[in-house]
């Protein structure tokens, strides 16, 4: 019986889903909590760095959007450089996200570090 | 227990809506490379359901094979313009707001409905959401609606005292915290790459 259950649940989750370009990480769930509560950004850029170390240690191709998000946490929280950096990798992976980069790293007026609003 | 629960209703609800195959001619003429997805428009009474949707669109996006603006990255830069919910941002031209971030197309979400009904032994949960993804010269590319319902009781053990108990557990659990997310995952999942309103294969995932 337990098994049956097993089973219906991975074809649940399996089913309909594709098959998975990527690894995500906990990258969904650290931005969830952390609208959730602001309190866990911290815990959140620690999970997002944890992650994305692994996935360059082991030569993975880091997903669309988690060096950004990373670097705009980094950002709100005082933490300029550590935030360019990352704005500098996700250009670097994904050429799509140059102008917005771009627009990060080089026009100090466009989000500036100020306090999370959510 | 929640899990077998959630399992059944997913599958019974799931994958058996029939919806029309939407027109794919502009998508596929377009061919946009990448995804800008902006905060939804808000018509559930959950004032948090845009901030929780938003961290649910990414993943289906990208392993549909775009590039999918961070989503925390653009909200806050979109919050420096002075666009604090999705309201005000729909409103906004989309070649612009494709422009301000170097996208191809936005993705644009409504939310219908991201509510609990309860009853006695069974919480109904229900997400609702309108999706419409437009081209950055303006062309509607794709549109879908997608409405997930969540109720526990679909599994019965043959025993009707255990399947009593086994509802009002999931009940109690569901009228402490209703969790949408699973909910708002397995929408967005569907309704981009399930059939038949998928969106078709971006740059990153290999022709099927």
């Amino acid at each position: 019986m337990k098994l049956i259950y097993a089973t219906m649940f991975a074809l649940a989750l399996s089913g309909c889903a594709s098959k998975g370009l990527y690894d995500w990480g906990g990258y969904s769930a650290a931005l969830y909590n952390s609208y959730k509560d602001p309190a866990t950004v911290t815990d959140g850029v620690q999970q997002l760095q944890t992650h994305i170390g692994k996935l360059e240690q082991g030569r993975q191709k880091v997903p669309p959007g988690l060096y950004a998000d990373l670097g705009m946490l980094q950002l709100q929280a005082g933490d300029k450089e550590h935030a360019q950096a990352n704005f500098r990798k996700e250009r670097a992976l994904w050429p799509e996200s140059a102008g917005l980069m771009d627009a990060l790293i080089n026009n100090g007026a466009m989000p500036k570090a100020k306090e999370v609003k959510s | 227990m929640r899990a077998i629960v959630l399992a059944a209703a997913l599958l019974l609800t799931g994958c058996a809506t029939q919806q029309a195959k939407p027109d794919l001619s502009a998508f596929n003429a377009a061919k946009p490379r990448s995804i800008l997805v902006v905060p939804a428009a808000n018509k559930s009474l959950d004032v948090d359901a845009p901030n929780y949707l938003l961290t649910t669109l990414t993943v289906p996006l990208a392993e549909k094979g775009y590039y999918v603006f961070p989503v925390h990255t653009a909200k806050t830069v979109l919050e420096q313009e002075g666009f604090f919910d999705g309201d005000q941002v729909q409103k906004q031209a989309p070649e612009a707001m494709a422009q301000l971030f170097g996208a191809d197309a936005v993705l644009y979400v409504t939310i219908n409905r991201w509510d609990a009904q309860y009853a006695i032994l069974a919480t109904t949960v229900t997400v609702d959401f309108d999706y419409r993804l437009v081209y950055k010269d303006g062309t509607e590319l794709w549109k879908a609606n997608k409405k997930m319902q969540y109720t526990p009781q679909n599994q019965s053990s043959g025993n009707p005292l255990a399947d009593l108990i086994a509802s009002a557990v999931v009940a109690a659990l569901q009228r402490a915290k209703p969790n949408y997310l699973p909910l708002a995952q397995m929408a967005n999942a569907q309704v981009l790459a399930g059939e038949p309103t998928a969106i078709p294969n971006g740059p990153y995932l290999p022709a099927n």
